[in-house]
């Protein structure tokens, strides 16, 4: 694990003593794929099984399943309920291992599960979270035979409308060792540290009080086993994390809850957050059933009020502010790099030269896909320009004022899987930031029930203390670690299919993507 | 001016737009942030290097792409003409980004228009490249002085039915007109922009370049160009490449220059607004339709200054209530026609005029409603007057610096200096020096507030002539050397200190200066340094009687002998010298060492320091702290920002006292630190600090404590806008002044009695004696403690003047004994720190009243103090455990 940071000895020269003394050691996480099922006995799937009351329990079933669906446990006389989840399906019917067929008393039947029509939305597709799972289940791509579309969402827009071409044959033949996935954080040659991330991606902001202590902690030791980030959000730093510091981004917000020197000492990266692309110009919330006693404490807030975190900074009304509010920070922490996160307006072009004239050394551009549970539905993908048109828009910009090449343009707001990924760097990003798709490896159903009441009924963004003992943090762990992996190793053979060695070198390729308007082609529509 | 005469002006500019053939939607070209804006105005013409110093010191306001200045009001002489020429013909200035359309834009526009009393270039360095701060090469500027020829005038008053209008303003019109056309030729219309008009008026300049403001003054060397007054801008476009300086302020209007920190959201909105009455925008930035908002509102509507500050700032809530009912209902009609083209945002207006009927110049400032954009006006009285306006105190306090050295009639040390409270019932958020000449002959400078109302100068007129030397008869000096001498003994500052403050009153300048002579002299022995600096800082810091003196004066003596105390402190490498203090200057910076035995305090001179980054003077004392440093103090600040910033947790016991104009960010995210500010303070002071105490011997900025957990914070004046926003967790505030607007709005800390914060305000100031003088108004915003979930705020109220309406979720609460317990020691500790008594406090007309006849508590309503669902609070506390490391 390559440690990107200051050496320590170069921290006691940046650093006041009192803020090593509470420095401390830093702890490794391995990036190990394990399997991780999930917690709940019956794992939502696409179809269902049904055995009726004619089995004989010959046990046929079971011996013929290559995947394990039909499970008798060891003492038990009758068949467990089915593992519909690893159920491959209609694609299972060609093959001469079909249960169905093979059941001598035809007791068994399948019926496509009728929550795929009430789970997930066009975004985010039932295909995709069950993908999603699976990939945190297991660490791999889902089997092609589960039919799973996981590349796409079918929200007729956005991503939606683009593909990435692949050429029959990559003009460069490459090797998976050959294939650079890092990406440069710090490219303003200003002394500050160096910051290299394994993979073109880190965790998005999400504070203690929106999700758990153990999904923020979880998000924390992934980011150390894949040498990337994750982020605090908005709701202070709890101590335990500190063992993680390296791969911490904390973030100051308008609320500036949790937000204190000695916080932002502690991190190679401080994120100024301005808006969220989910909810341009309207702040954040925390309702008040999920304000408990730790939270408040957190926040040094009073218990079950809602909290507010205003819109703007009502320190920073301008760019000059902006740029005080930049040194200050860079005042504060002499070896941070600054991120400035913004949603996107139409001007966002603009917004991003003027983060980097103020100096940021990463301008965060927040598209309107994204969504907190709390963002109301009017705003969520309404106000903010998207994505897909935000990225080029800033990237050719950039270009042309001749300085794209000394700031680090990462983008996010609904980053779903790894074509997003791969489209949102040819669209001239150089890396992303995720955040729902982290939940959904964690079991997320998309149920949008985040901010209300005690919160999540899965125990992911939820502060109650009966739900978030939902889950632990190595069990979390574990499914991020195996999300991050399955996308790596897809990335991989994305890149080589596409003859790319480096990410570096696929930034503003867009020439390697399609747009659906603007083709002919049926089988690319369809 | 008659709807008639508007129709007819209306009428001309729409014949002028069919001509020109312009379209009919405008978007905005660039987009800009804030800026730093300064103008100063003088009895007397001053020369424009004076607007130099000012500029510099805000370059971090800037970025370098774009730089304005303008004056108003010449010295013929100086100009090349008469005085008859100078007040009544036009200066015209155009710039030309292509020197070869010169000739042909002369014979269209200037010759047959135009009688020339005098055409030149403006002269200029030989090598642009020689002058720092410079981008590209400026334009070439060429200044005409004209008046418009009785034919052409005539035809244009036939053609636009104009006969029974004013002749001078219609040709004010022409000339507006003349310019509009000649710009949208050479400029609006073209891909390559040619020539613009920087400024047309009477007796004003404007000078533009793509670089930092004060460029301007070396490149076409104004350093002795005298004017009554000057404003400059430092811009700071986000786009990158900027190759002509069209887009920088000042903009112009006929007779008038207007800079402008902010930025619109509705600047589409305000175009349209113009557009309507025919008035197209050519360079498509916000303060371009500013500057044409207000010349339609002077000009076409002729409204009073204070109804076109009304339709740009428009009064609300509270405010408008406490107007008289005649003024509501004309405000009413003023907002209703107006309010679409009302600039919507932060924005600080600076403007320069000539009012030429009048025969008045005049130096402007107006906020917006919501005073967002930071702005101090100041005020020095005197033989020679100064008003100044700026985006900083510092800005302020170069510019007098500046003078000051040019005529030492000037004192650096303002008179006054103030905040404007932005579409307030009170001064209505504005401030204009009037620069005229008197009955007598002499020009004299007014200064007043948006309804007319005189601002109040300090009535001391006894000014120090600061040319001449100390001469005492002998005997006089060796009785006050004496009384000094023999009182200078450790624990004895504060007896020396009162004793000064009895004799004050009585003494010449002279004695004063004597008396602080001997301080200095005092303070040689290594020994007594220290309680020198104490006694002349409580001479700074308090307020007492001066007698016929001016106080600036007095403190402009004091300050001056602290500084050079500080000065003559050894420097940091010295071993020799006995001693607790060391000095440390820019240029000694790098001998920073751990500090040797006996050294307590380091001396930071921060002159020389940047005010921000790697080499600003905050980060010195960082430095210095990790060495082993724990008392500093800090002095001859000038604007740098960030001072106590970056200690970390566990500096409690350090201590830092900040001498000068100290810059933003002081303390924000002091964790322990003890700051003394001995004067008046920035913005965004103690954001997010936690612990330890912050004490500001003046004023303090806008979002004073935004975020704030905790720390025990005295402030002796007021706060701007906006202070203790979203704080939460235990601060504990005492706020003497008042308060601009918004306070505590969200405030979240806990219970104040069970640990949580709190903030008391006094509503008083003191007088000229320093005797406590209770405001009419302990607070006069509509926003108090809005939305606030926990906390108290106290305020000394005992007329019960504070009204429901100024609260938005609070309640009015009995102040109890409780209450009074809790915040005595508070009082306690502001009278030890500024002499601000409690009996005083408690004293009402003359009488002594209990706390709770004096004090009213404002804590939030039941309704916003919410319940968790979760009753098991054991449970909770598993939670809580669970963020910490074992």
């Amino acid at each position: 694990m390559g440690n990107f940071s200051v050496q320590e000895d170069k921290l006691k020269e940046l650093l006041p003593a009192n803020t090593l003394k509470t420095r401390i050691k830093q702890v490794e996480v391995k990036r190990e794929i394990k399997p991780a099922p999930s917690r709940f006995r019956n794992e939502i799937a696409k179809y269902v099984i049904r055995r009726s009351e004619d089995c004989v329990i010959c046990g046929k079933c079971a011996e013929i399943c290559p995947n394990g669906v039909h499970v008798r446990k060891a003492g038990y006389k009758y068949f467990a309920e089915p593992n519909s989840d690893h159920c491959i399906g209609t694609a299972c019917e060609k093959t001469d291992r079909f249960c169905m067929a093979k059941c001598p008393q035809k007791a068994l039947r399948f019926v496509e599960n009728p929550m795929m029509k009430a789970l997930g939305d066009c975004r985010w597709t039932s295909d995709l979270l069950m993908a999603t799972w699976k990939m945190a289940e297991t660490g791999e791509s889902p089997d092609e035979d589960f039919g799973l579309e996981y590349n796409c969402g079918d929200s007729g827009g956005g991503f939606d409308r683009l593909r990435v071409m692949f050429p029959e044959k990559p003009e460069v033949e490459l090797s998976e060792e050959d294939i650079d996935t890092s990406v440069q954080l710090n490219r303003s040659n200003d002394g500050r540290p160096e910051i290299k991330i394994d993979v073109p991606w880190y965790g998005g902001g999400m504070s203690f009080g929106s999700v758990s202590n153990i999904t923020q902690l979880a998000k924390a030791r992934v980011a150390v086993a894949f040498n990337t980030f994750t982020c605090t959000g908005e709701g202070g730093y709890m101590e335990r994390m500190m063992p993680y510091d390296d791969h911490v981004i904390t973030q100051v917000a308008t609320g500036l809850f949790g937000v204190r020197e000695d916080t932002m000492q502690r991190v190679p990266i401080v994120e100024f957050k301005y808006a969220q692309g989910a909810k341009p110009g309207l702040g954040g919330h925390l309702l008040g059933d999920k304000n408990t006693l730790a939270v408040s404490k957190m926040r040094e807030a009073v218990k079950g009020i809602s909290l507010f975190s205003p819109f703007p900074f009502h320190s920073v009304y301008s760019i000059e502010d902006h740029m005080k509010h930049i040194d200050w920070i860079k005042h504060i922490n002499p070896r941070a790099l600054v991120s400035s996160k913004v949603s996107t307006p139409t001007d966002v072009d603009m917004v991003a030269v003027g983060s980097y004239s103020a100096g940021s050394h990463i301008i965060h551009i927040d598209g309107g896909y994204g969504g907190t549970g709390a963002a109301p539905d009017i705003a969520k993908k309404n106000i903010a320009m998207p994505i897909e048109y935000a990225i080029p828009k800033v990237h050719s910009f950039l270009e042309s004022e001749g300085v794209r090449d000394d700031i680090t343009l990462i983008a996010s707001g609904g980053i779903r899987c790894v074509h997003d990924i791969v489209k949102a760097i040819a669209l001239g990003a150089d890396g992303v930031v995720i955040g729902t798709v982290e939940l959904i490896a964690l079991g997320c159903v998309r149920c949008s029930k985040c901010e209300s009441g005690r919160g999540c009924p899965r125990g992911i963004a939820t502060t109650d203390v009966d739900l978030k003992n939902l889950m632990t943090v190595e069990w979390a762990t574990q499914r991020v670690i195996n999300l991050y992996e399955a996308w790596r190793k897809q990335l991989v053979d994305i890149m080589r299919k596409l003859g790319i060695q480096s990410i570096g070198q696929l930034r503003g390729r867009s020439d390697l993507l399609m747009h659906l308007d603007y083709t002919n082609d049926v089988e690319a529509k369809s | 001016m008659s709807r008639d005469t508007i129709q007819k002006y209306l009428d001309s500019k729409k014949r002028l737009v069919n001509e020109l053939e312009l379209p009919c939607v405008v978007r905005k070209g660039e987009e800009e942030g804030g800026c730093g804006v300064v103008g100063f105005c003088c009895s007397e013409p001053v020369g424009g290097r004076h607007i130099y110093e000012p500029s510099r010191q805000m370059h971090n306001r800037g970025n370098g792409k774009g730089g304005g200045i303008a004056a108003v009001g010449f010295i013929p002489e100086q100009i090349g003409v008469s005085r008859d020429v100078l007040d009544n013909f036009y200066m015209l200035h155009v710039a030309f980004l292509d020197v070869d359309v010169r000739n042909e834009l002369e014979k269209k526009y200037i010759t047959p228009n135009f009688e020339i009393a005098m055409k030149t270039k403006l002269d200029t360095v030989d090598d642009w490249k020689t002058v720092v701060g410079l981008e590209v090469r400026p334009p070439d500027v060429w200044r005409y002085i004209v008046k418009t020829k009785d034919e052409v005038l005539d035809k244009f008053i036939r053609e636009n039915g104009f006969e029974e209008m004013d002749r001078e303003k219609i040709e004010d019109e022409f000339i507006g007109q003349n310019s509009f056309s000649l710009n949208q030729e050479y400029y609006a219309s073209l891909g390559e922009q040619k020539a613009f008009v920087l400024s047309n008026g009477k007796n004003i300049m404007i000078l533009k370049v793509v670089g930092y403001a004060e460029a301007i003054v070396k490149y076409y060397r104004i350093e002795d160009l005298r004017a009554h007054a000057w404003i400059a801008h430092q811009r700071f476009p986000t786009r990158g490449r900027v190759w002509h300086p069209g887009g920088a302020h000042p903009f112009a209007g006929v007779n008038m220059a207007l800079v402008h920190n902010g930025d619109f959201a509705n600047y589409h909105s305000v175009s349209e607004h113009l557009i309507q009455r025919n008035i197209y925008p050519q360079f498509l930035t916000d303060t371009e339709v500013s500057a044409l908002m207000f010349d339609l509102m002077v000009r076409m509507y002729e409204y009073p200054l204070e109804y076109i500050i009304e339709a740009l700032a428009p009064t609300t809530e509270l405010d408008f209530d406490r107007l008289s009912l005649e003024k509501q209902k004309i405000y009413r009609a003023v907002q209703a026609t107006h309010i679409h083209g009302s600039p919507d945002g932060p924005w600080f207006f600076i403007i320069a005029r000539n009012l030429v009927k009048e025969k008045t110049f005049q130096l402007l400032g107006i906020t917006d409603t919501a005073m967002l954009r930071p702005q101090v006006f100041a005020f020095c009285d005197g033989e020679v007057q100064v008003g100044l306006i700026g985006s900083e105190k510092q800005a302020i306090d170069a510019t007098l610096q500046s003078l000051a050295e040019e005529d030492i009639r000037i004192c650096p040390v303002a008179d006054r200096y103030w905040n404007a409270r932005g579409g307030s019932h009170t001064d209505g958020g504005s401030f204009r020096f009037d620069i005229k000449a008197n009955d007598a002959g002499k020009i004299r400078v007014t200064v007043s507030d948006k309804f007319g109302k005189p601002v109040e100068i300090p009535s001391a007129e006894e000014a120090c002539d600061f040319s001449q030397g100390i001469s005492l008869p002998p005997e006089t000096e060796s009785c006050l050397q004496t009384i000094i001498s023999e009182r200078f003994a450790p624990g004895n500052a504060f007896a020396i200190f009162e004793m000064i403050c009895d004799l004050i009153p009585e003494w010449t300048f002279d004695e004063l200066r004597l008396a602080c002579k001997q301080i200095v002299n005092q303070s040689h022995d290594a020994s007594k340094t220290e309680i020198a600096i104490e006694v002349l800082t409580l001479l700074n810091d308090r307020i007492y009687s001066t007698g016929t003196k001016k106080r600036s004066n007095i403190l402009h003596i004091v300050r001056s002998s602290l500084d050079k105390i500080f000065d003559s402190i050894p420097r940091v490498s010295e071993d020799s010298t006995d001693g607790a203090l060391r000095m440390v200057d820019f240029e000694s910076r790098d001998d920073i060492a751990e500090p040797a035995q006996g050294r307590t305090t380091l001396v930071i001179n921060a002159a020389g320091f940047a005010a921000e980054g790697d080499d600003c003077d905050a980060r010195l004392l960082v430095n210095a702290y990790r060495k082993g440093w724990r008392k500093f103090i800090v002095y001859k600040c000038r604007g740098q920002r960030y001072i106590g910033c970056g200690l970390g947790p566990g500096s409690d016991g350090v201590s830092i006292d900040v001498y000068g104009s100290n810059g933003d960010y002081l303390a924000s995210g002091a964790l322990g630190v003890n700051i003394t500010v001995h004067g008046n303070a920035q913005d965004q002071l103690g954001q997010i600090i936690k612990k330890g105490k912050l004490v500001i011997h003046g004023d303090v900025g806008q979002t004073f404590m935004y975020g704030a957990k905790g720390g025990d914070v005295y402030v002796r004046g007021n706060a701007a806008g906006r202070p203790l926003i979203n704080s939460v967790g235990k601060p504990k505030v005492v706020i003497n002044g008042t308060c601009l607007d918004f306070l505590g709005e969200s405030f979240m800390a806990g219970d104040p009695h069970n640990g949580g914060g709190f903030v008391v305000v006094n509503g008083i100031t003191l007088d000229e004696d320093g005797k406590v003088v209770p405001m009419k108004e302990p607070y006069p915003g509509s926003n108090l403690f809005s939305l606030a979930s926990g906390g108290a705020a106290f305020v000394r109220d005992p007329m019960r003047v504070m009204v429901e309406e100024q609260l938005n979720g609070g309640v009015y609460q009995e102040f109890t004994d409780a209450d009074w317990k809790l915040i005595l020691p508070h009082l306690e500790e502001n009278e030890k720190l500024f002499g601000i008594t409690i009996d005083a406090l408690l004293t009402v007309d003359g009488e002594k009243r209990e706390p709770s006849a004096v004090y009213i508590k404002v804590v939030p309503s039941a309704s916003a103090v919410g319940s968790s669902t979760v009753k098991d609070e054991s449970l909770e506390d598993e939670t809580v455990k669970e963020l910490v490391l074992e």
